[in-house]
């Protein structure tokens, strides 16, 4: 909201109080200031000057050369445009280097050839109102020389943000009462007319809980003309457009008074005024032009016919308004139940700054003064007689009542820092009046008052904070399981980053065609998948069942920016139904981890190496260092490679790479792998070992055995038949190499060698050779028996 | 046999102290100590030399022995010396490191990190709840009423369900209270989302840290106590901190927190960090509703409640001006935080 400081200066005396002291009043007493802006002339360099003589320009018709005397002690040139002055009057004369409002600085100029030294300026120039066409023409008496700015009172415009608790603030007299309670000053008194008499006649109220408390009151002969210029300048200066005088006044007293008013042309009204719950698809056209379907819980004011002629609170119609031909009017004031006027405005969009006031809540006691204010400035600007009774239905509304203020409880909540005395005369100040029984009455504008609480708030609100001591104390609470599952992230998150990886934070909302790259541990059944209801865009449209799509569109990202390393993980939520919908909202931390391109930075001293599905595995069990991580082939759509991530033997996840076409189609040039794991079980491998095991006290020997395979015998099924053998000596085993010859020159080529180096010991004793001789054998004996494999 | 024996002696030492290089050396050693060698042979020749003389020679073979392999393990350390200087020769140490991939932890985590961190340290625990929420949690329970601004298709996420994304963790609030009885001391980040399109300051999907204490005795005091703490253990120790009113529909009195920051070659200004206040006594109504007994009664607990947006909080510490910097995942944004 905008609001003039002039204008507030007309109900509070704010002499002396800088812009920015009043924002901070403001600031601190709960309403945001969210820009301050001065009106009106800054510059010393635009000054009072007399227009000596006007010639006409030589090569310019429209052009006259001036002589002004700005009082420099000589005439100074000046080539104009404007018709409306008479040699001898006195303008406002930018001097070279004068900045104008607009942003622009005046210099000296030629002028169809003609030097031109500085500009005299029409009103809007220097940011003020034209009250005539072309210069303006300043008092005959102002000194000759003398800054234009003193002239005049400059205007602040401060532009404030109130909370919706706060309607009461919605207009300059009701801040200006807010500042007046806070300075301590006294506030003007607001002169309005009383009217006293009223009839039932001619308004009905048919839905009484959206429009309680209805009043018009009929204005006949007035002539519909410009507003004079006090009253333009009033809106202009809060940034309102002036319309015309009738219209003018209802701006003008909703913002002076915060009560919204609508006139009608009496003209287009046939009978009496009827408050009613719209028909269910009534069409409204309403002065925007647009034409809103309605719903029975719109509230419209028609007229006897059944013509809509307003959405109540909201909007007028498009045909029942004020125009340059309208004589008579009706001038509504009424009061609008908020929560009917939210839910229109907000269905049909239309908002208005009397549908803001109204669904915040107005001052129900303000609509007869509003009512009696407007018919006061029409009949000064417009003319015509107002009836001498108001029509009213319904009543007014009491929203206010008689609050406890509970001393204990304030003592409590404020460390005792606030006396008695000190909260009763905030109170006062604030308008609420004490009664005997500890009860405070709150006047009619403050329906926010309702509780012992809201007191509290207002009473510390004036006081501030500041004068509340601060105290450093609490409870001891245990830890709970959501803190030993963020401790062990955390260390999954910096071992992470201590392999080279990047963590990276994706969107949470992801397009269906993003679910193509989903690695969900349990695939996607149709209903699985959650979609908001009204996204914002396709782009986010559904929860995401798994952190890969993120992933590759980060890493999409990074490739087109060159990247030649991808290593990227994100740890976060993901969602989903399961059985197809059966289950409902799930959600589940996890881990997504993408590796592709360089296995190690390129550099002078190392060879390229392009990472494979061994480094992610390698990744992976360095996150579960005390498991043993086997990749178990399992197919998954839209993937290559994929299986389950077992450690020991647990299903933690699922692994993948990325399809050759989906990589081309991200132009990534090496292959992608990824990795989802669940973060639940990660956590307990993250959760740090169990006891030691003790160190062994004899010395361990070791023997390397190469076996001749087929080609597509798994390493897990040699592994697997290694860890059945019940040879007690042997403690270990590893892969330590394989080799292939696709030429078949060494090797057939659907053959490979595999080797293994197996470890043998006994916990008490050093072994013999023999000992381990005939351990090996045993082991070769069972591999060779229980495998199709030969020993090279 | 004695000239013989000083003869080789003399030669050998001579040949060992003229070998240029550890090969040399060694020709030299097995030229005199090798199985053919000069003084092998000699040695040989022992059981020839009379009885009366083996003492003397034998004497003279040791001594010729010992001068050779001390000249020769002599040798053989400065030959070593000079070689292993040679090795480290030329080698250049201003040529690049060798690369290793340098990790990061995304600026939200350290900035959150930090955050629980300190609070950690003045006793909260962490707690958390569902991002897809029902209106009681995220709405009716916190005092919102049906038909605030919030709970509107246009600005919250809704499903078919009628459930929604949570606008703000206070729904941990809930959540927290409903499953524990006072005092309860909690933090709770997380996601929040709003229906906001995307651009350089706003994001849909967002992220929060909730704050909640309730007690017996918890005034105003100990919410301005904890939180000019935090704020200015997280911006410095001098930092300096305001709480101006605000209104929040589950807090009464309310707060919005703001700190003086000091960047370089700007002013220092007034910056919003967090919304504050204390609970509202609607909130614990139907806290209590809920749980169907009298532990939140707002006649024996009152409480603090905070929150604070991350996202905006790492924009400031690290003076990123676009939002979708810190979604975007670009490796040269992430690179800077390693």
């Amino acid at each position: 909201m905008n609001v003039s400081l002039n204008w507030l200066a007309t109900h509070v005396d704010l002499k002396g109080k800088s812009p920015e002291e009043l924002d901070k009043l403001l600031t601190f007493a709960g309403v945001e200031v969210e820009g301050i802006e001065v009106k009106g002339i800054a510059s010393n360099k635009i000054v009072v000057a007399q227009i000596m003589e006007a010639v006409q320009h030589p090569d310019a018709d429209k052009l006259k050369v001036t002589q002004v005397d700005a009082g420099e002690g000589q005439l100074r040139q000046i080539v104009c445009g404007a018709k409306n002055y008479q040699v001898g009057d006195k303008v406002p004369c930018a001097l070279p280097g004068a900045a104008l409002p607009g942003g622009f600085t005046i210099g000296e100029a030629k002028m169809r050839g003609v030097e031109s030294k500085g500009m005299l300026c029409s009103a809007s120039e220097l940011g003020m109102v034209d009250a005539v066409d072309g210069l303006m023409i300043l008092a005959t008496d102002s000194p000759i020389g003398k800054p234009v700015k003193e002239l005049f009172d400059n205007d602040v415009l401060l532009e404030v943000e109130v909370t919706p608790n706060r309607p009461d603030l919605l207009s300059h007299y009701g801040m200006a009462r807010e500042m007046a309670t806070l300075l301590e000053v006294p506030l003007a008194h607001l002169e309005i007319p009383e009217r006293d008499g009223f009839t039932a006649e001619g308004v009905h109220i048919e839905a009484p809980e959206a429009c309680p408390f209805y009043t018009a009151v009929r204005i006949s002969g007035v002539t519909i003309g410009e507003s004079p210029a006090w009253l333009k300048e009033r809106l202009e200066s809060i940034g309102l457009r002036p319309i015309n005088n009738v219209v003018d006044v209802t701006n003008f007293v909703l913002h002076e008074i915060g009560q919204p008013l609508h006139a009608f042309d009496a003209a287009k009204v046939s009978g009496a005024l009827v408050i009613r719950s719209a028909q269910d698809g009534e069409a409204f056209l309403a002065l925007d032009g647009q034409t809103y379907p309605l719903l029975p819980e719109d509230c419209v004011i028609s007229d006897e016919a059944g013509h809509a002629l307003a959405l109540g609170g909201v909007m007028g119609g498009a045909d029942s308004g004020v125009t340059e031909a309208t004589t008579d009017l009706l001038l509504e004031s009424a009061y609008f139940t908020p929560s009917r006027i939210r839910r229109t405005s907000r269905r049909t969009a239309l908002s208005s700054d009397s549908s803001y006031r109204f669904e915040r809540g107005i001052n129900p006691e303000g609509v007869l003064a509003g009512s009696a204010l407007a018919i006061k400035l029409i009949l000064e600007v417009a003319g015509g007689t107002a009836e001498a009774v108001t029509r009213m239905a319904g009543g007014i509304p009491s929203l206010t009542g008689a609050v406890a203020l509970d001393l204990a409880k304030l003592d409590q909540l404020t460390g005792g820092s606030i006396s008695y005395e000190e909260a009763s005369t905030i109170l006062t100040r604030l308008g609420l009046a004490s009664n005997a029984d500890d009860t405070w009455t709150v006047p009619a504008f403050r329906a926010d008052l309702q509780r012992h609480i809201d007191l509290v708030e207002e009473i510390v609100r004036v006081k501030g904070l500041d004068a509340i001591p601060s105290r450093l104390r609490g409870s001891f609470v245990p830890s709970s399981p959501v803190d030993a599952a963020y401790d062990a992230d955390m260390r999954i998150r910096e071992r992470l980053a201590g392999l080279g990886f990047h963590e990276c934070q994706t969107i949470k909302l992801i397009a269906d065609a993003q679910l193509a790259d989903a690695l969900p541990l349990k695939p996607l059944l149709p209903g699985d998948t959650i979609r908001v209801s009204l996204p914002l865009s396709e782009d986010h449209a559904v929860m995401r069942p798994s952190l890969i799509p993120g992933l590759v569109a980060s890493a999409a990202r990074n490739v087109r920016q060159g990247a030649k390393a991808l290593r990227l993980f994100e740890l976060g939520r993901v969602f989903r139904n399961a059985g197809g919908g059966k289950a409902k909202d799930l959600e589940s931390d996890s881990l997504g981890i993408l590796l592709s391109g360089d296995a190690v930075p390129a550099g002078w001293a190392r060879p390229d190496a392009t990472a494979d599905l061994y480094d992610l595995k390698a990744v992976i069990a360095a996150l579960v260092p005390t498991a043993s991580v086997q990749l178990v082939p399992r197919a998954r759509d839209g993937f290559a490679l994929a299986a389950d991530i077992q450690a020991d033997g647990q299903n933690l996840g699922t692994f993948a790479m990325i399809l050759p076409s989906r990589q081309r189609e991200l132009d990534a040039p090496q292959p992608i792998f990824v990795a989802e794991l669940d973060l639940s079980k990660l956590r307990k491998f993250a959760a740090g070992s169990g006891p030691i095991e003790d160190l062994p006290q004899f010395p361990g020997s070791s023997r390397d055995i190469a076996l001749e395979a087929p080609a597509s015998l798994a390493n897990a099924e040699i592994e697997r038949v290694l860890a059945k053998i019940k040879e007690p000596l042997l403690t270990g085993f590893e892969c330590f190499d394989v080799f292939r010859d696709p030429t078949g020159q060494k090797l057939p080529a659907d053959r490979k060698s595999i080797a293994y180096r197996l470890h043998y010991r006994a916990p008490d004793k050093t072994l013999k050779t023999d000992e381990i001789d005939s351990a090996h054998k045993a082991v070769v004996t069972a591999l060779t028996s229980g495998l199709p494999v030969t020993q090279r | 046999m004695k000239d013989p024996i000083e003869a080789i002696q003399t030669d050998a030492l001579a040949c060992i102290a003229a070998a240029a290089d550890i090969r040399a050396l060694e020709d030299a050693r097995v030229a005199v100590l090798g199985k053919k060698g000069s003084l092998t042979e000699v040695s040989a020749g022992m059981r020839d030399v009379p009885k009366e003389d083996k003492a003397a020679v034998g004497a003279l073979l040791n001594t010729a022995r010992n001068a050779i392999t001390a000249a020769l393990e002599e040798k053989q350390l400065a030959l070593q010396n000079i070689a292993d200087q040679k090795a480290l020769e030329g080698i250049d140490l201003t040529l690049p490191a060798r690369a290793l991939p340098h990790g990061s932890l995304h600026p939200l985590t350290l900035l959150r990190h930090q955050a629980i961190s300190i609070l950690r340290r003045m006793g909260f625990a962490l707690a958390e709840g569902p991002e897809i929420e029902d209106e009681f949690h995220c709405f009716d329970a916190l005092n919102t009423p049906q038909d605030h601004p919030a709970r509107n298709e246009k600005d919250t996420f809704y499903f078919d369900s009628g459930k929604l994304l949570r606008t703000h963790t206070s729904s941990v609030q809930v959540r927290t209270m409903e499953s524990q009885v006072p005092p309860v001391r909690i933090i709770a980040p997380g996601s929040a989302y709003r229906r906001d399109e995307i651009d350089a300051t706003h994001l849909s999907v967002f992220n929060q840290l909730e704050g909640l204490y309730i007690d017996s005795d918890v005034s105003l005091g100990d919410l301005k106590g904890t939180l000019e703490y935090f704020f200015r253990e997280l911006f410095g120790s001098g930092t300096e901190v305001r709480f101006r009113p605000h209104f929040f529909p589950f807090t009464e009195p309310s707060f919005e927190i703001d700190v003086k920051l000091h960047a370089k070659g700007q002013a220092p200004r007034w910056i919003e960090v967090a919304g504050c206040g204390m609970v509202d006594p609607a909130v614990f109504d139907a806290i209590s509703a809920s749980r169907k007994d009298g532990a939140y009664s707002p006649e024996k607990v009152t409480g603090f409640a905070f929150g604070m947006g991350l996202d905006r909080l790492a924009m400031i510490r690290w003076g990123i001006k676009d939002i979708r910097l810190l979604i975007e995942n670009d490796a040269r944004f992430l690179r800077q935080f390693a």
